[in-house]
């Protein structure tokens, strides 16, 4: 899957079922959208059955930095290019 | 003149004696957290820590006991302070509970009536020595998800619905601190995100006057008015998360106006 079409799936996740209201790519999750560490366990859950498979705990701990969409298709692109090699 | 003297030296007797009574409650209930805990459960915990499997669930239950007990020991040496319990609270299983809080005995009150409990707490009550182990062993969640918090709110919530399915629940004061005038506060919302990803219904619970006994800003108890303490069911809200899910707006105003807010 390519960034684009990830980015999409997100935005549309976000949308959809986090009531995000306009979505930008470097909108700051938690102060312009309430976006907590609740919300990003539940959406690591959507992202691991995007991808087909379920992160690790390590992987997840690290997920809970995530500040901004961007930092989203970033950290999923990096797990994705680790678990290729 | 003498007879206004002698009216005044005994109302400061008589107020003297009160607070002298009111320190006594309290520090009986200190006595009862510290050495109830060292002499009696202390052994209890270390027991249930030995357990692999139901470390979590033993620790629930004994902090419920222990609780239990503190409120016995506040009924029986406040007898002007009378408790008022919904009995179909008790029945209550596999739900997400919000609640008003008004006193720090709230959250200890909810742990003493529901024997299979979690609920979410100040991040920095986990760094405490002893108090920090029981809350991590009873599976508690930090309010934050900072730094070295962020491991165990993740092993929490990775297991959260296997536990509300079995018949535990979580217990949460969505205004995440006491009010001071009664008024409902601004609402977190993650006890309806925690309701709605698992799918469980969310219970209105509404306490009252605990405030009184134990007024934020005080140290001792105020056992000498006499006071009802009630915890009753304000709302029992059943989504029909299948078929119409409901948005968290819709959550958040239904509990609010449970909690007696429009």
């Amino acid at each position: 899957m390519t960034r684009d079409e990830f980015k999409d799936k997100i935005l549309a996740i976000l949308v959809d079922d986090f009531e995000f209201e306009e979505p930008g790519l470097e909108d700051n999750l938690r102060d312009d959208h309430g976006f907590d560490s609740i919300d990003a366990i539940e959406l690591l859950g959507k992202i691991e059955l995007i991808l087909g498979f379920s992160f690790t705990r390590e992987e997840k701990e690290k997920a809970m930095g995530i500040r901004t969409i961007n930092d989203i298709l970033d950290y999923v692109e990096a797990i994705q290019q680790s678990r290729t090699k | 003149m003498a007879e206004m003297q002698s009216s005044n030296n005994s109302f400061s007797l008589r107020r003297l004696s009160a607070e002298c009574i009111d320190c006594l409650v309290t520090l009986v209930c200190w006595i009862w957290f510290i050495f109830g805990f060292l002499l009696f459960f202390s052994w209890f915990y270390l027991a249930a820590a030995l357990f692999r499997k139901k470390t979590e669930l033993y620790f629930q239950r004994l902090n419920s006991y222990f609780y239990a007990i503190f409120f016995c020991i506040v009924r029986v040496t406040a007898p002007r302070q009378r408790m008022v319990i919904d009995e179909k609270i008790a029945e209550i299983r596999s739900s997400v509970i919000v609640c008003n809080h008004l006193s720090y005995l709230d959250p200890l009150l909810l742990i003493a009536l529901f024997r299979q409990q979690k609920t979410i707490v100040k991040s920095r009550f986990f760094k405490m020595p002893v108090f920090g182990l029981i809350i991590r062993k009873s599976g508690y969640l930090p309010a934050s998800s900072e730094g070295q918090f962020a491991a165990m709110m993740i092993k929490q919530m990775d297991t959260m619905g296997v536990y509300l399915k079995s018949g535990g629940n979580l217990f949460i004061f969505p205004e995440g601190t006491r009010s001071r005038d009664g008024k409902i506060g601004k609402l977190n919302k993650g006890a309806f995100k925690i309701a709605r990803m698992h799918k469980r219904p969310i219970y209105v619970l509404k306490i009252c006057n605990t405030d009184k006994l134990f007024t934020p800003g005080k140290f001792f108890f105020n056992t000498r008015v006499k006071n009802e303490i009630s915890v009753t069911i304000a709302d029992c809200i059943v989504p029909d998360y299948h078929n119409h899910p409901p948005t968290i707006a819709d959550l958040e105003l239904r509990v609010r106006a449970a909690l007696g807010e429009k």
